[in-house]
């Protein structure tokens, strides 16, 4: 156990190296100068007195050397020397050098940030206590206030109340939804994203608050306190810090008090801002300020030594026994019931909010481990050549008495230098490569907590990369040493291009290289055409030069005031000769909410779900022009009017895809339908051309539009359509709209285009990644294939020389080089289309339009292959072929 | 040379080293190696060079310390000097040499 101060004396002994040494000689000379004159007194003649003194003293230059090695510095004297020399080599070859560090950092800097990003996505657990005890409980519901009127047939599935009343199986249960809302402020009035909760909401995700409390069971019952909780970043932003319990707050026209303040980070559900509270039973006073539909989740912690499974099993008895024997009414429980048992009656929360992106993510991982695999096979064959190209020098210094050892440590130095180097570039990278998918991810692609650059990958990507150099730079030299060096040196320039098995593991090298390449580059031609085809996909409207807005009324404002405002919005639009068409809709096209449908019995008759789909419809509120504005046809009938209001006979206008489901073989004209367990029958009076509403990948669903004039909503997009700039037409919409109320808050403000791009943005990026993942892995084989091939045409030009000589022709010699790749490389094609043809079933759900065995892609990605490697190897093919064969003649 | 000497067994020179110098002397590398010789009557033989490595190895451990200073003859030389951990070193060195020499001496020694 050296002490300190020993260490002390060391490292002082490393510094003062030089002075120690001449010390030690000083002190050695005097000795023997001392013994040498004790022998002279003794009578010796002065020759022979030296003589002895010496060899009484032994060698000089061994106690030197024994006495250095007692600092125990000589392995740090030898390994600086190895890395000085490495250095030297290294800056001899800057090609070789700056090629390899460039693949192996990229290699691990895109690693690195794909994995970064998946990880917080998928991986990370969620940010709450033990989240491995959080559930969400399928097709639990929130009863209505007033649940009977709403659901005459009674209840048919379990509500939130069953799932508490579940003490041994839940430890706990709450409900949530994500809304918006507007916070009022005379300067700058805007949109919070809202959490709207059950009182248990914070307790159940174990979070507490950081300053004052969350909701009490009083302000989740209904009608109860207008209690507000805010998230710490709003509180910052907002009220910078202070003290703000009790304060009010204004939201969409109604006083909140402040109550608490959650810790920084917490803003679940959907970044929330703030959160207030969701009543159980909930009411119309809940759900109105949200466009009067509220997607609610019901979660739960299962209790202590409960399982998922066992939680599932008990929610779906309990349910069974609610719903009695099955009734074989359509529509009715069974059909419930069946759905909740193949899907789980409780799903981890983890999976529920991973949901579509797992997939897509374990795409990308798959595509960017391919691309490590690649840089890394890639750094291997340049290591590979770089000490094949050293075995003669490796023999010679054999044979001028350097150890094995001596060798090993010297390769070893430079192998770790260029990976240490790589891996320094590429942690560099990382970072920068993570900013550029944070900014590319669209929000709902991201994770419930940030993307981070992840320790444990970049470590994993860099021991990688470590491996790939250490193994591959010093293994090939080793198997050079073991030949005899004699040998070796004698069989000249070409360094021993015959020994070994080395061109085999390069063939080995370069077709992997080239079959993960072509796996890749199908996957990504699958996916570009994919998108090609989503895009090309119609969406029923025209969205180019049409621009939205989104408006909330405040609670309390009335029926009859909302819709004068919409209507002197209306009429602004229309006056203004620059705007064709404008007119209003609660939901745009693709916008990603609204998503909800009612139970449609056409003609008053219930229908069941069946291989037509679910009974149910989507719903939006719509003025007559919506359709004209955004370009969907009116095919029968009429579109809605101002006069269809609450006096009026109660109409809708439905699109094809409702008239072909309930009335495939009449005039869908003149029909009638009940909605949403409604007892009013509606008259159709128009069906309008069908709009992909949810996706462009998914047909139309049928679609019902009531008029707006009838129960005007809270909240809607205004709509308008316009030659104009995107920036003027937009400020005209705006000012429509301030002109109607000052006070206003207006969001979404965008283009139409727009809408539809965020809709496409996760396919978009998931397929560009991919995409440019295959142009890298592309000119990586490529790079990879011109290194063999020119070091090949370096290694032989003896031989070609020969041959020349011997009247081979510069045809023949090219056709020997070129010949020899061809091999290798249609090898890799055929393995690559292999490994594609069995991997693609895994993007077959990312895919859209196309076959996972797409014949165009199949035929046409080793094409796209061959360009770059028949070029890469013709270039040094033609250098062979210039080879003279006296000057390599010369040249020995 | 003489082969009638006996090698120093081996571990034992540090021994010597800090033994000679233990009665607080200051002497050089040859003096150390004259000490050792004239105290055990010439018997003990040391390849006098490896002196040195052990004198670096005792100033590695902190058990002498050295200063440079002049001989008789004004020629510069390296002194070394005992330090008190020195001393503790060459107590245990010698209680372990006493203990393993008298264990050997009673398997030596007729039953």
């Amino acid at each position: 156990m050296p002490s300190p101060l020993e260490l002390v004396r060391r490292l002082r002994y490393l510094v003062l190296r030089d002075r120690y040494t001449a010390e030690l000689e000083e002190e050695m000379r005097l000795h023997i100068q001392h013994r040498e004159a004790r022998f002279r007194e003794r009578g010796l003649a002065p020759g022979a007195a030296r003589y002895a003194a010496r060899r009484q003293f032994g060698n000089p230059g061994d106690h030197q050397e024994r006495s250095r090695d007692m600092w125990g510095l000589r392995w740090l004297e030898h390994a600086a020397a190895d890395v000085r020399f490495a250095v030297r080599r290294l800056r001899h070859r800057p090609g070789f050098t700056v090629a390899t560090i460039a693949v192996a950092a990229l290699g691990i800097g895109a690693t690195t940030a794909v994995f970064s990003a998946v990880d917080a996505a998928l991986f990370r657990p969620l940010p709450f206590a033990r989240p491995a005890e959080l559930v969400t409980l399928t097709d639990v519901n929130i009863p209505f206030e007033q649940s009977t009127e709403r659901f005459p047939e009674g209840r048919h599935s379990l509500d939130i109340n069953d799932a508490v009343a579940m003490r041994d199986v839940f430890a706990s249960t709450a409900a949530f939804a994500a809304g918006g809302l507007n916070l009022s402020d005379p300067t700058n009035p805007r949109r919070v994203r809202v959490g709207v909760v059950t009182s248990g909401f914070f307790a159940t995700l174990g979070a507490a608050p950081q300053v004052g409390r969350v909701f009490t069971g009083d302000e989740g019952r209904p009608h109860g306190t207008h209690a507000v909780v805010l998230s710490n970043a709003l509180w910052q932003q907002r009220f910078g810090g202070e003290n703000v319990i009790g304060k009010p707050l204004d939201l969409s026209g109604t006083k909140y008090e402040i109550v608490g303040v959650m810790g920084p980070g917490f803003n679940f559900p959907n970044e929330s801002d703030l959160w207030v509270p969701l009543t159980v039973p909930t009411t119309d006073e809940v759900f109105a300020p949200f466009r009067g539909y509220l997607p609610s989740w019901v979660i739960a912690r299962v209790a202590p030594g409960v399982s998922v499974p066992v939680a599932s099993a008990r929610l779906l008895a309990n349910w069974k026994r609610l719903a009695g024997p099955p009734t074989g009414k359509p529509g009715g429980v069974d059909e419930f019931i069946a759905e909740a048992t193949t899907k789980g009656a409780a799903v981890p929360l983890k999976q529920q909010l991973v949901g579509d992106r797992e997939k897509a993510f374990v795409i990308l991982m798959g595509a960017t481990a391919l691309l490590l695999l690649i840089a890394c096979s890639n750094v291997a064959n340049l290591l590979l050549s770089d000490a094949a190209s050293r075995r003669r020098e490796v023999a010679l210094r054999e044979l001028l008495g350097a150890t094995r050892g001596r060798i090993v440590r010297q390769l070893l130095a430079e192998s770790v230098l260029l990976a240490f180097a790589g891996t320094a570039v590429g942690f560099l990278l990382s970072p920068a490569a993570l900013g550029v998918l944070r900014a590319m991810m669209p929000g709902d692609l991201a994770g419930i907590a940030p993307a981070e650059l992840n320790l444990r990958v970049l470590a994993f990507a860099t021991v990688l990369a470590l491996v790939t150099g250490l193994v591959f730079g010093i293994w090939p030299a080793l198997g050079t040493s073991r030949n005899d060096p004699v040998e070796t040196i004698k069989a000249g320039a070409s360094g021993g291009a015959t020994a070994g098995g080395l061109g085999g593991l390069w063939r080995a090298l370069i077709t992997a290289e080239v079959a993960l390449t072509v796996m890749l580059l199908v996957g990504s031609g699958l996916m570009l055409r994919s998108l090609r085809s989503v895009l090309s996909q119609e969406l029923g409207a025209s969205a180019d030069h049409v621009g939205t807005l989104e408006i909330s009324y405040p609670d309390g404002v009335p029926k009859a005031q909302r819709l004068r405002t919409i209507h002197a919005i209306l009429d602004r639009l229309s006056a203004d000769p620059a705007i064709q068409a404008a007119g209003v809709v609660t939901d745009v096209p693709l916008r990603g909410g609204g998503n909800v449908a009612f139970r449609v019995e056409a003609n008053g008759a219930p229908t069941s779900r069946s291989a037509d789909g679910v009974p149910y419809a989507r719903m939006l509120e719509a003025s007559g022009t919506y359709f004209k504005t955004l370009g969907i046809p009116l095919l029968r009938g009429r579109t809605l009017m101002a006069s269809d209001d609450s006096l009026a006979p109660r109409v809708a206008v439905i699109n094809m895809a409702m008239a072909k489901r309930w009335w495939a073989n009449a005039d869908p004209l003149g029909q009638t339908f009940r909605f949403g367990g409604d007892t009013t029958l509606i008259h159709v009076v128009g069906v309008v051309g069908d709009v992909r509403e949810i996706s462009l990948e998914n047909n139309a669903l049928p679609q019902v539009y009531l008029p707006l004039d009838r129960r005007p909503p809270e909240n809607l997009a205004v709509v308008a359509r316009s030659a104009l700039a995107p920036s003027a037409l937009l400020a005209r919409i705006t000012n429509a709209v301030h002109a109607a109320d000052p006070a206003q808050a207006v969001y979404n403000v965008r283009m139409l285009d727009d809408v539809i791009a965020t809709a496409v943005a996760p396919r978009r990026t998931n397929t560009m990644l991919i995409a440019i993942f295959g142009g890298i892995a592309l000119s990586l084989s490529a790079f990879g294939v011109y290194g063999v091939v020119s070091y090949g045409v370096s290694r032989r030009a003896r031989e070609f020389g020969i041959r020349a000589a011997l009247g081979a022709t510069g045809r023949n010699i090219a056709a020997l080089v070129g010949g020899e790749m061809a091999w290798i490389v249609a090898l890799g094609v055929a393995l690559g289309l292999g490994g594609a043809w069995a991997l693609s079933r895994v993007l077959a759900s990312q895919l859209f339009g196309v076959d996972s065995h797409d014949a165009v892609t199949f035929v046409a990605t080793p094409i796209l292959l061959l360009i770059p490697a028949a070029i890469a190897t013709i270039i040094p093919a033609r250098r062979a072929m210039r080879v003279s064969p006296t000057e390599v003649m010369r040249a020995e | 040379m003489n082969s009638s000497r006996d090698q120093i067994p081996p571990g034992t020179l540090d021994m010597l080293v800090l033994k000679t110098l233990a009665p607080r002397r200051e002497l050089h590398g040859f003096e150390i190696a004259e000490a050792i010789e004239r105290t055990s009557n010439d018997v003990l033989q040391v390849e006098e060079g490896s002196l040195y490595p052990a004198l670096q190895r005792a100033m590695i451990k902190g058990w002498l310390v050295a200063e440079w200073g002049r001989t008789a003859e004004n020629r510069r030389a390296r002194y070394y000097r005992i330090t008190p951990a020195g001393r503790k070193q060459l107590q245990s060195e010698i209680a372990a040499y006493h203990r393993v020499s008298a264990a050997i001496a009673r398997i030596l020694s007729p039953a």
